[in-house]
């Protein structure tokens, strides 16, 4: 790897999860305030981390075990976002019902 | 209030007043990077990185210990069991920490004999104390494990946060015992010495934090038993499944086979994904509770520890995780970037948590506000955001000028560390050093003043 594609890589790497915490963090805060805006800037953000995952993939000199775990994640980071508040939601709503 | 609380207030002091030697000695440690040959042949670097290191653990361990103890009656409703052993314990600790620091500032170190082993410095990054100090921590955790323990067999009562607990107290002491070098030969030596480095930090730390987090949860905010304990098990199975066998991503450069590599770095570019799961859950929560809450500090702690560890943990690792970038990155500025912000993000706000809760408590408000943890909150966070971009941006310089391009030559870590990214992030690092240090002075302040009275509000958290 050269120096530069060292860097390059290091920086998507780190672009990629910051992108998939952008779109939890908008994708949680959209649903919590009821507003489909944010849930949709969510979504924005998980079509860059999702780009970005492509950008590895094609770009960088990693591995290809890598590059399919990378984009294997990027898939995963969409569906965590929804299955944690769907689960959140139903455990807190039979907390309400026991109580 | 209960013996043991008062006891735990005793470790929280403790803890505190060692979190600020642990940052004088991390800005000495980063004037020596702008200032070569300061204290030359007086008090040298390796041994304020040293105090700086290993204050970090025992603040660290002393936080969790009195936060346990804090937690243990009100859980199992009783007093914990053999408290004058503890007592005991807690003077023994404290009068270890003070015996060896004054050993490492004032003797330093010694002739590559048992001697100096016993006596002087263990010579293990990270846990230098002497061995006897090294036994002592030994007999401190068995004494916590039997106080632990015997309240639980005593008060004839088990919640799932203490069978976590109790469980996770057998590595938390057996992996220690890797803190007694047995081997000469190097390699073999720091195979396991990982062990005890990762496993305490990336493992059995996070579920005993696990398990203090989902006690401070149900006080703070009222979240019900079932939530946070359904949690705190997934958080068990994800440090099982991940977080053990991400051990790999240290083995560079002492000689691991290779396979490791890829087991490490596998494992550790999972660590995200349940990371970004606790953003959500953080969000959820402080959503439900409409940001209301009587204990203000406590709360934004715990939200920013859930941030803090994403980025730091997550972000950061995953940045220089992967075995082709981890070979470059290894052991430069970055690495002690991302080891900064994931302490920071993992631990230190949950600490920081536990102090607000026990604040409210002593001081009988039935509100903590005010202005004064504010300017806590903001400093600390600003300001080890600011380290943590110092120390990437001269680490990124390292693994560019002096790996990469260098080849790691002597020649080329010199010339890297000449070279201007790397001087202007270690002047970052030291600025922002001081503006995190002026946030200690100020958490301080308003952890040791009395918070003025306001009514407690309306909604009251859920019963737990």
């Amino acid at each position: 790897m050269t120096a530069s594609a060292l860097i390059e890589t290091a920086a998507l790497l780190g672009l990629f999860v910051l992108a998939g915490g952008g779109y939890g963090s908008l994708y949680s805060v959209g649903r919590l305030w009821a507003r489909p805006a944010l849930i949709r800037a969510g979504s924005v953000c998980w079509i860059a981390a999702f780009a970005l995952a492509l950008t590895i993939a094609l770009r960088t000199p990693l591995d290809i075990g890598w590059k399919l775990l990378i984009l294997a994640s990027a898939l995963v980071y969409a569906v965590i976002p929804p299955l944690i508040w769907r689960y959140l939601e139903r455990l807190h709503h039979e907390q309400e019902i026991r109580r | 209030m209960y013996r043991s609380q008062k006891l735990s207030l005793r470790y929280y002091t403790a803890a505190v007043a060692l979190f600020g030697v642990m940052i004088v000695f991390g800005l000495l440690s980063a004037l020596y990077y702008l200032y070569p040959s300061l204290l030359f042949n007086v008090f040298n670097f390796n041994m304020s990185k040293i105090l700086h290191i290993d204050t970090l653990v025992i603040w660290l361990l002393m936080g969790f210990l009195g936060a346990v103890y804090w937690y243990l009656p009100k859980e199992l409703g009783r007093e914990v069991e053999g408290m004058w052993l503890a007592e005991l314990m807690f003077w023994v600790f404290c009068a270890a920490v003070v015996v060896v620091a004054a050993v490492f500032v004032f003797v330093q170190y010694g002739a590559a004999n048992e001697f100096s082993m016993w006596f002087i410095n263990q010579g293990r990054k990270y846990v230098e104390a002497p061995r006897w100090a090294a036994i002592g921590i030994v007999v401190v955790m068995l004494v916590f494990a039997y106080n632990v323990i015997a309240t639980c067999i005593k008060a004839r009562k088990m919640t799932g946060i203490m069978w976590v607990l109790v469980l996770d107290l057998i590595p938390l002491l057996a992996v220690y015992l890797d803190a007694f070098p047995a081997v000469t030969n190097m390699s073999v030596d720091l195979y396991w010495w990982w062990w005890l480095v990762h496993m305490w930090v990336e493992s059995t730390w996070e579920v005993l934090i696990g398990c203090v987090m989902a006690l401070v949860l149900m006080d703070v905010m009222g979240t019900s038993r079932r939530i946070v304990e359904t949690w705190l098990y997934i958080e068990v199975m994800l440090v099982l499944g991940a977080g053990i066998l991400g051990l790999g991503h240290h083995y560079f450069w002492i000689g691991t086979p290779q396979y490791w590599l890829s087991i490490g770095g596998f494992f550790s570019a999972l660590e995200p994904l349940p990371l970004l799961g606790m953003v959500v859950h953080a969000i959820y929560d402080a959503g439900t509770h409409r940001m209301k809450t009587n204990n203000q500090p406590a709360f934004w702690w715990i939200t920013a520890e859930a941030f803090g560890n994403f980025i730091g943990a997550g972000i950061w690792g995953f940045m220089m995780t992967l075995p082709q970038i981890n070979l470059f990155s290894h052991g430069t500025q970055w690495t002690v970037s991302h080891g900064h912000f994931a302490f920071y993000g993992a631990y230190v706000c949950g600490v920081i948590a536990v102090l607000y809760v026990a604040k409210q408590q002593v001081s009988g408000a039935d509100v903590l506000g005010g202005r004064a943890w504010k300017w806590g909150f903001g400093l600390l966070n600003f300001g080890m955001v600011g380290m943590v971009m110092g120390l990437l941006l001269a680490g990124m310089a390292q693994a560019f000028y002096g790996r990469a391009m260098g080849g790691s030559t002597l020649m080329a870590f010199t010339t890297a560390s000449e070279n201007p990214w790397f001087v202007s992030g270690m002047y970052a690092r030291m600025l922002f050093g001081v503006v995190f240090a002026a946030g200690y002075v100020v958490l301080v302040y308003d952890l040791l003043t009395s918070p003025r009275r306001v009514p407690a509000l309306q909604a009251q958290p859920e019963p737990a």
